[in-house]
């Protein structure tokens, strides 16, 4: 039998095979779970240190709740703006996208600055074990945030510049995506670090 | 001012659009280069794995020699042995195994699948390169006497780092496969007609991208740690210690799952039957996978391994190679009973499998205290020669699709027995000397075991490499150019046999087959 032979019907074109979305939900999986795998060492790491009887954080640091809880307000407000974002280009609304992609990016900023401000107020070393984990896994959601960023401004001019219509949004979807992973990501981080302590 | 009238033919003839010059393929070193072919990726993956897997070897010879007589035999300096023991243990896993079985699966994939490229063909390439890059500083970080345990701290976190990129790359390259079988399949082929091959490679590459990225993290908290003194996680011996579930039972079983797929689609094709018990078969892969599923032993000691969480996963990890076996045995019985060469590889690594997870199940008993000794080591060396077999394997049976030509049938059944008897010699001391041995860890030069059996385990090296050299050699025609090579030389039954052989840049020279059940050329052949 030679295959060059055979002769099976013929396909019809897949039905938008959504490659872009599949892809994004497979990479924000696998960032949550670099997360999860370092949530999993911290807390291992905290309660150790807290059955063994002594304090977690070392004597002089402290982790001050005001930028923490206004990181992540901003934090929500963002996923309201990002759905928006979404919201608009399904609906071909090129001046609402924009103005809501700006005012994501513009909370992302701002989350970003506010962890730097924490930064600087909980005088804590990074040659620590709570610091090393707190930096650790701060900075990778920073970067987390940042490439999330990009991202969805990446998304939303290639569909404002043609390449998604507005029915065929999957690049903004897989944005959003991973930006409400993001979200989901700093929520952990803000109880079980910030508040938790 | 004189005005002159353009004639409505030349008007004609500039608006017209010019005749689109076809397009040359790139040739020589940009083909490569710059090549987005998942093809080409997949070749370049298997060469380079190749050329790596012969130092692994190489190493691994050397650290068997050693333990001929570790006391008056001194191979590796006493500094400098715990670091060629890590480069041998992780250069086995992240720079042999892993690209071998991505390369296969990414030239075999999306042409089994009816895909006419792989899914983010880009981030592919960029997947090989940035793991190339990173294979290459691993080894050099070495050389500058850095690696777990090394003397110089730039080249400890050298190493952490490239083991970061080693694993960043293999995420890109698991996205890419995955997303590949959700995603890029042809009209009617739904996930239950999947060829048990992609199957498995979908569920590998998703059980790497739950559990890699745990390592990731791992590896950039152990890098930020030793950059500030490394007081915490990245004391420079501790480093191996901290990522080194990664290569013991059960994570290390996730690289094996292909062998699965694989051993199923040859068997099905060589005796020439629709397969029956295809959901068990499917149902057993996607097992094995969830199975070998050993992030959560990232922070563990000793007492975690021996929970009865652990001890469960062990002893049912066996069952899905038995399914498997059982299928097979199904499909002979009622196909016709023959053999194949591809068929000859898939019994030899899904024995050597069954050998290693067996073992595994063995060792994960309390009372036989074999945590931490040598027998750790055999089951790891079982599973990822399995990976290794069944990618030979996989090479020879799609060697037409890989290569130019068919491979050398005689010399590739010889080379799967030669690895099988090899790795058998090479394992079964190690287990033996974890169980009837003092029980005690590694020895100062990072050999173990009983010092008489590991004269057999010298001699199970020197079989394998000559399993391999055989391999090899029965491989060499598909480098050589080839005229009106067979589409199909198995009679297979999956779309991959549809296409010319080597297969053109979009995979099929004609329009994508509507798939109605998971033999479509069988379907096809019975029409006629």
């Amino acid at each position: 039998m030679t295959s060059a032979t055979l002769a099976l019907p013929t396909a019809p074109e897949p039905v938008r095979p959504r490659v872009l979305l599949v892809g994004t939900v497979l990479a924000t999986a696998a960032t949550c779970m670099a997360f999860a795998g370092l949530m999993g060492l911290y807390l291992a790491e905290r309660s150790a240190v807290i059955a063994s009887g002594a304090k977690w954080l070392p004597e002089g640091s402290n982790i001050p709740l005001t930028p923490a809880n206004m990181a992540f307000g901003t934090m929500l407000l963002s996923a309201v703006t990002m759905w928006w974002a979404v919201d608009a280009v399904a609906r071909n609304d090129r001046q609402m996208a924009y103005l809501a992609l700006g005012l994501t990016i513009f909370f992302g900023v701002a989350v970003i600055n506010a962890t730097s401000f924490l930064y600087t107020q909980m005088d804590l070393a990074v040659t620590s074990a709570p610091g090393v984990l707190i930096y650790t896994i701060t900075g990778a959601h920073l970067a987390m945030i940042i490439a999330g960023l990009v991202f969805a401004a990446v998304m939303t001019f290639r569909t404002l510049g043609g390449e998604y219509s507005g029915r065929d949004h999957e690049g903004l979807t897989a944005a959003a995506v991973f930006w409400f992973a993001t979200i989901a990501v700093h929520s952990v981080i803000w109880y079980a670090i910030y508040i938790v302590k | 001012m004189a005005v002159t009238e353009t004639p409505p033919e030349t008007v004609e003839a500039a608006t017209e659009a010019a005749p689109a010059a076809p397009r040359r393929q790139p040739t020589g070193f940009a083909a490569v280069l710059g090549t987005g072919d998942h093809k080409v990726v997949g070749r370049l993956y298997i060469v380079s794995g190749l050329v790596f897997g012969l130092g692994a070897l190489v190493l691994g010879g050397l650290f068997a020699v050693e333990a001929l007589d570790s006391s008056s035999l001194d191979v590796f300096a006493r500094d400098t042995a715990f670091q060629f023991f890590t480069l041998s243990r992780v250069g086995s896993l992240f720079l042999l195994a892993f690209p071998l079985v991505i390369g296969i699966a990414m030239v075999v994939v999306p042409l089994q699948v009816g895909a006419r490229s792989v899914a983010f063909p880009r981030a592919a390439a960029v997947s090989y390169w940035a793991w190339l890059m990173g294979a290459v500083l691993l080894v050099a970080s070495y050389a500058i006497n850095g690696g777990p345990g090394g003397g110089r701290s730039t080249g400890v976190n050298l190493w952490i780092a490239s083991m970061g990129l080693l694993v960043l790359s293999i995420l890109l390259a698991a996205i890419c496969l995955a997303t590949t079988v959700l995603a890029a399949r042809t009209t009617g082929l739904r996930l239950s007609y999947l060829p048990l091959y992609s199957w498995s490679v979908l569920v590998a590459a998703v059980m790497w991208l739950f559990t890699l990225p745990v390592l990731f993290g791992q590896l950039v908290l152990l890098y930020v740690d030793h950059r500030h003194g490394g007081r915490t996680f990245g004391g420079d011996s501790n480093i191996y210690g901290s990522i080194a579930w990664v290569l013991r039972n059960p994570q290390v079983y996730v690289i094996a799952v292909p062998v699965l797929g694989f051993a199923a689609d040859a068997m099905a094709t060589t005796a020439r039957t629709r397969m029956g018990l295809r959901p068990i078969a499917q149902a057993a892969i996607g097992a094995f996978g969830i199975l070998g599923f050993g992030a959560f032993l990232q922070a563990a000691d000793k007492t975690a391994i021996e929970t009865p969480v652990v001890i469960g996963m062990s002893l049912a990890a066996v069952l899905p190679i038995l399914v498997i076996l059982a299928v097979g045995g199904d499909l002979f019985r009622r196909g016709t009973l023959r053999s194949s060469t591809g068929m000859v590889y898939a019994g030899a690594s899904l024995l050597v499998l069954l050998l290693g997870v067996a073992a595994g199940a063995l060792g994960s008993i309390p009372a036989l205290e074999t945590a931490g000794t040598i027998f750790d080591s055999g089951v790891s060396h079982a599973v990822i020669l399995a990976a290794v077999i069944a990618s030979l394997g996989g090479l020879h049976w799609w060697a037409t699709k890989i290569g130019r030509q068919p491979a050398t049938d005689v010399l590739g059944g010889l080379a799967a027995l030669v690895m099988l008897l090899g790795s058998v010699t090479v394992v079964v001391p190690d287990l033996i000397s974890g169980i009837a041995g003092d029980g005690a860890e590694l020895r100062p030069d990072w050999t173990g075991g009983i010092e008489a059996l590991n004269v057999i385990v010298l001699i199970g090296v020197v079989i394998v490499a000559g399993g391999v050299a055989l391999a090899l050699v029965s491989l060499l025609p598909l480098l050589r150019r080839g005229q009106d090579v067979d589409r199909d030389p198995w009679q297979g039954q999956t779309l991959e046999w549809l296409t010319p052989s080597p297969p053109p840049l979009a995979n099929f020279d004609t329009e994508l087959p509507l798939v109605v059940s998971p033999e479509p050329l069988v379907d096809a052949s019975e029409e006629k």
